[in-house]
């Protein structure tokens, strides 16, 4: 990895990472199109940095960067847009591949999540991030990840009525 | 945490949707184009690239990294200006106007060169003298002598010039002279 990098390389790297790095990035996007376009510009940008892919930390923090940036940049021109579209025209894409009921209210029970504790559940569960690694990625300690992601599992079991 | 293992299992079930299919593809895409050292605007790349990637098939085989180039504005600058400062040198050069020699001075021939001062710094090029007042004082008799003769006083500038054949480069010095004469006085 040091001045090439193969196929095979990147390839496998990122089909491991692709759908936890989507539903990441999902949190923010409004679309799963927007969603791959962050995911792909973090990559490009790691890449064309010279940094190395399988920092997890690096990766997922430059998700979240790149991330923000284009929510505030749509925000502002959801802002300027705001009396041609509202919010209820936009399309609503699923995050995840529901199969039942049990499934559907665990999705809209992760909805009402905060998003700090959300990222954090996001991170661990569907990334295997370790509380060091998800620390790293959002610039916090990582007593303060292991509580987020405590409180959300907590609020979690409290909102599931399948539990 | 034990407390939660059972929401725990229950979120690994959840499956996230998985990318479309063209998105290795766009993004294999945009790692070759970087490498070319395109520069993307974020707002249009992935319109852009999505409907490259309709065109185009994927890359295969190696990707290298670009390689890192930095831009050295002050670099540019001096270059610039040092290609400026010639063409002004050259441009005034052109216009400076051929010097006129003068008809009125006796004028040594070109020097020729010969083999044995080829390799001296600087040789003789050439004389000139430019007379540009002569004067009558009239008849005398130096050292009391019977003789007379006739003195007459001119007043020149005298130029000499050296060039060094393996530069280019000359020398000149100017100086103004005077010079006494008596012509004798005969016939009378």
């Amino acid at each position: 990895m040091e001045n090439v990098a193969t196929d095979e390389n990147w390839k496998t790297c990122f089909s491991q990472l692709a759908p936890g790095l989507l539903l990441f990035a999902r949190q923010w996007a409004r679309s799963t199109a927007d969603a791959e376009d962050i995911v792909q510009e973090a990559f490009v940008k790691i890449w064309r940095r010279n940094h190395n892919i399988a920092n997890r930390g690096l990766l997922y923090a430059t998700v979240r960067s790149i991330a923000l940036d284009v929510l505030r940049r749509d925000s502002r021109r959801a802002r300027r847009e705001s009396a041609a579209v509202s919010e209820s025209d936009q399309m609503v894409q699923p995050m995840f591949e529901v199969e039942d009921e049990s499934q559907r209210a665990l999705v809209a029970a992760l909805d009402l999540l905060p998003d700090e504790q959300r990222e954090v559940l996001v991170m661990k569960i569907w990334n295997d991030l370790t509380f060091a690694e998800i620390a790293s990625a959002l610039e916090i300690s990582q007593n303060t990840a292991a509580s987020r992601y405590r409180y959300a599992l907590a609020a979690l079991k409290k909102n599931f009525p399948f539990a | 945490m034990n407390d939660f293992s059972e929401i725990e299992s229950k979120l690994r079930t959840l499956r996230p949707v998985q990318p479309s299919a063209d998105l290795m593809t766009r993004i294999e895409r945009a790692l070759v184009e970087a490498r070319h050292g395109e520069s993307l605007h974020p707002g249009k790349r992935s319109t852009r690239l999505r409907s490259a990637t309709a065109r185009q098939a994927s890359t295969a085989g190696v990707l290298p990294r670009e390689p890192r180039f930095h831009f050295n504005w002050l670099s540019l600058g001096l270059g610039l200006a040092a290609a400026a400062a010639l063409v002004l040198f050259a441009f005034v050069r052109l216009e400076r106007p051929a010097k006129k020699t003068p008809s009125l001075a006796a004028i040594t021939p070109a020097p020729t060169f010969s083999s044995a001062n080829a390799n001296a710094q600087f040789v003789p090029a050439g004389l000139t003298q430019v007379v540009y007042r002569t004067r009558d004082e009239g008849l005398h008799f130096p050292n009391n002598s019977g003789q007379p003769m006739r003195r007459v006083r001119s007043h020149s500038r005298e130029t000499l010039r050296w060039r060094n054949p393996t530069t280019g480069a000359s020398l000149r010095i100017s100086y103004p002279s005077e010079e006494v004469s008596d012509v004798p006085v005969t016939g009378q």
